[in-house]
């Protein structure tokens, strides 16, 4: 409306129609009264213009100024204009009902798995912070019952990132070795990590790293000192009980990222940590369900010098096609409560897991968001996603006493022990949204020993759960 | 590997060569925080104090100028705009570098001549070509049907120094009476149909937007639109009262220390005194301070009373505190 006052003004003005001396109804007062009215009326739309014009470049400059406060599907924050100052709150929460078809001593139930809000922001462009209290379910490798509930810090860490190739994280974080152990406590495939990752390496430590991401981002290096905790274990945040560190490693590559070749989700690496610890704790060695243990050492069996762990991993990623594979070795120096066997144990364990997008969203190492979000009454199925993995957990045979060293002789009771776990199992994860999953998974494990007597050791029962979840994640 | 080694003994060379060069050509930056109608003065400067500077010590000098609202800048350098210079339209803005952030020091004004006002200026009237309402003086602009064109003394140097000068205006012609004063000023601000934030912002409106009879101007902004526009658009009216602006300058301590340009900062202040210095700033419509250009130029600049801020209004904490500060006479006038 102003426009079209403010043309027909201005083409009166132009023409001189209104305005000319020369013309003859100059004179006439209502021609004077109206062209006074017009001008005001002109200089009323230049002022409303040009305020309309200052209140842009207004609340242009404040947006420049003032903090940014995000709510949306990429979570809840603030972060300042200039983009050096960040906070968010992120939040997993997994609840899940755990069936047990075998063994029938185990109970059925609910759990709250994950309860963790984070607390993450960025100070100075390059300080990173991460602060996630754990309000779930505990479990712990060291502990009699792998089970437990006490609520705990998780992760408190400070990066600093002063290159890429060059940043320094400290606190208490997911050492760099595990490559499951790397995913994200929301993005894993299965409910449960594998073997390799909850009975082997280290799931939490106390300590520091340098990592960066070298050679056109192809190769991600890492090296830490950490306090040490025993094979899948989470570091506490007391201060260390001995002088002995353990030392970590890893190098991963992904050669064809960023390139149109089919190997272009291809990654690889290997990773280790050593330690030599005079008095080490051992770990109990869990069951998937990870309620149970199937492996214990004997009492009074401890840590008694070097342990070093290898961990080759991969993984590959194609279209809806997704492909894990990690591999983990223990040796272990230990020593029976008499102080007079000593030994170097071998354990090991591995797994291949793959899984497949049905709706044809690209696998990756992170999560699947869906293409089109589950809504009553729309057309949208949000994301299923098929999986299938199989992973075995070994103990080294010199592990066991037998019937002629009796018990006290070696270091494991091998009617109570296992040899061996070898587990299959399926599953079925249906993203509704990116912030909300279902999942189903059935495991079916198989012990090679573990039950009986010395004269007829048998095979632990096996072990079937059925175990479903409930996951929100922003 | 030969060929690695081939390739390293031509970088030593090549470094050995270029190292006496880069010993004796620095490359240094400066930035100046200004206010809003200063853009062409110290581009023109930037430039010759470059030359300058390259002669006198064979260093390459790169001056980035910030121009906006002078208040509104001042605060800027106290948020963290790490200014070496600033060179403000008013000492209350400058004193605030003090008051607000100890980024200089207490007694910065005697550091250069004149208080540091390299050149002064005044408020001048511009109007339209033929002054079709016949403005002449403050009471002119203060009458009904009159649109004044200044910016927000709360953001701009500029309207700081209009308002005082309407203020002097008002208290001669009401015998010092205030409340006849502030009557007055309210029937100038209630013919202010908008408010920019900055003097350059008010001469687009008044210039580019066509609002407005008439643009309550530093004389400097005024001779410029005059000339840009050509002097068959706009006509300069001098009243018969307006105030001396002494817009000064100061290095910013707290940051040349922590950037090492102290020597090259102070020396572009410096070189504003110069005869050079004085040129350019009377070339750019600014009243030079030096003597002899001053005189070289008088008959640019039109003879008028003038009365400064520390005579009339006790200085710059007096004049800011009252008039310009929240609940000051502005605040109560204009929000009345």
């Amino acid at each position: 409306m102003q426009f079209k006052l403010k043309n027909i003004t201005s083409a009166l003005l132009a023409s001189g129609i209104l305005l000319s001396a020369q013309v003859s109804l100059a004179a006439d007062p209502d021609i004077e009264t109206l062209r006074k009215t017009i001008e005001e009326l002109d200089q009323k739309i230049r002022v409303l213009e040009r305020k309309n014009e200052i209140a842009a470049e207004d609340a242009a400059a404040k947006k420049k100024e003032t903090p940014v406060v995000v709510a949306g599907p990429s979570g809840f924050g603030i972060k300042s204009p200039d983009g050096q100052f960040e906070y968010s709150l992120k939040g997993l929460i997994q609840l899940d009902y755990r069936h047990f078809d075998k063994p029938e001593s185990s109970d059925d139930g609910f759990t709250a798995r994950r309860i963790r809000p984070t607390f993450q922001g960025t100070l100075f462009g390059k300080y990173d912070f991460r602060f996630t209290p754990e309000f779930g379910e505990t479990l712990n490798n060291n502990a009699t019952s792998p089970s437990s509930n006490n609520s705990r810090v998780i992760d408190a860490y400070v990066d600093a990132r002063f290159d890429p190739a060059f940043k320094i994280r400290a606190g208490k974080f997911k050492p760099f070795v595990g490559l499951e152990r790397l995913q994200g406590g929301g993005d894993i495939k299965f409910i449960e990590r594998s073997y390799v990752s909850n009975n082997f390496l280290p799931n939490r430590g106390l300590g520091a790293s340098i990592y960066g991401d070298v050679l056109d981002n192809k190769v991600n290096y890492a090296l830490g000192i950490f306090n040490g905790t025993v094979d899948g274990g989470e570091e506490n945040t007391r201060i260390d009980t001995d002088n002995d560190k353990d030392y970590t490693a890893r190098i991963f590559t992904t050669p064809f990222k960023g390139s149109d070749s089919v190997l272009e989700g291809l990654g690889f690496g290997i990773a280790g940590t050593y330690t030599n610890s005079a008095t080490g704790a051992l770990p109990n060695y869990r069951t998937p369900s990870q309620q149970l243990n199937f492996f214990t050492y004997t009492t009074g069996t401890v840590g008694d010098g070097s342990r070093v762990r290898v961990s080759p991993q991969a993984y590959y990623y194609y279209g809806p096609f997704g492909v894990l594979a990690e591999y983990a070795r223990t040796s272990q120096e230990v020593r029976n409560a008499a102080d007079t066997v000593h030994d170097t144990l071998k354990n090991d364990a591995w797994q291949i897991a793959a899984s497949w997008v049905l709706t044809g969203e690209d696998a990756s190492f992170k999560s699947v968001k869906p293409k089109s979000p589950f809504e009553t009454g729309k057309d949208g199925w949000g994301a299923w996603e098929l999986v299938a993995r199989y992973q075995e957990n070994s103990i080294d045979s010199s592990a066991f006493g037998t019937a002629a060293s009796g018990v006290a002789a070696r270091f494991a009771n091998p009617t109570t022990s296992a040899k061996e776990a070898k587990t299959w199992g399926i599953g079925v994860n249906w993203y509704l949204n990116q912030w909300v999953r279902l999942a189903t998974n059935y495991e079916q494990t198989k012990f090679d020993g573990g039950a009986g007597t010395f004269a007829n050791i048998r095979d632990r029962d096996d072990e079937r759960i059925l175990f479903s979840r409930l996951q929100f994640q922003f | 590997m030969k060929n690695i080694l081939q390739h390293l003994r031509s970088a030593a060379v090549a470094l050995a060569l270029a190292a006496p060069l880069a010993a004796s050509a620095a490359d240094i930056s400066l930035l100046n925080v200004s206010y809003d109608p200063t853009r062409e003065l110290y581009q023109d400067f930037n430039a010759a104090f470059a030359k300058y500077w390259k002669a006198k010590t064979g260093d390459n000098v790169t001056i980035k100028a910030s121009h906006g609202g002078s208040g509104k800048q001042g605060r800027a350098i106290i948020d963290g705009l790490e200014a070496d210079v600033a060179t403000l339209a008013l000492a209350y803005d400058i004193d605030a570098l003090y008051e607000k952030g100890k980024l200089i020091p207490k007694d910065w004004q005697k550091r250069l001549p004149h208080n540091s006002s390299p050149y002064t200026s005044t408020i001048v009237f511009l109007v339209r070509k033929g002054n079709p309402k016949n403005i002449k003086d403050w009471d002119d602009i203060a009458r009904p049907g009159i649109s004044v064109i200044t910016p927000n003394p709360k953001t701009s140097g500029g309207a700081r120094w209009n308002y005082l000068a309407a203020w002097a205006y008002g208290q001669r012609k009401f015998n010092n009476d205030e409340s006849k004063t502030r009557d007055f000023i309210g029937k100038i601000l209630k013919n202010v149909p908008v408010l920019d934030s900055g003097a350059r912002g008010s001469t687009t409106t008044f210039v580019e937007r066509g609002i407005g009879d008439v643009l309550l101007a530093w004389e400097n902004e005024a001779f410029l639109a005059q000339k840009e526009l050509g002097p068959d658009k706009f006509e300069i009216v001098v009243p018969s009262l307006s105030i001396l602006a002494e817009p000064p300058v100061t290095v910013v301590d707290k940051v040349v220390n922590k950037r090492g340009t102290r020597a090259v900062a102070e020396a572009y202040l410096q070189y504003l005194y110069t005869e050079e210095g004085q040129e350019i700033a009377a070339k750019n419509y600014y009243r030079p301070t030096l003597e002899s250009v001053a005189k070289k130029y008088e008959k640019n600049f039109p003879k008028l009373n003038l009365v400064t801020v520390d005579s009339e209004f006790g200085g710059w904490q007096k004049a800011q505190k009252t008039h310009f500060s929240d609940g000051g006479t502005f605040d109560q006038i204009y929000l009345k």
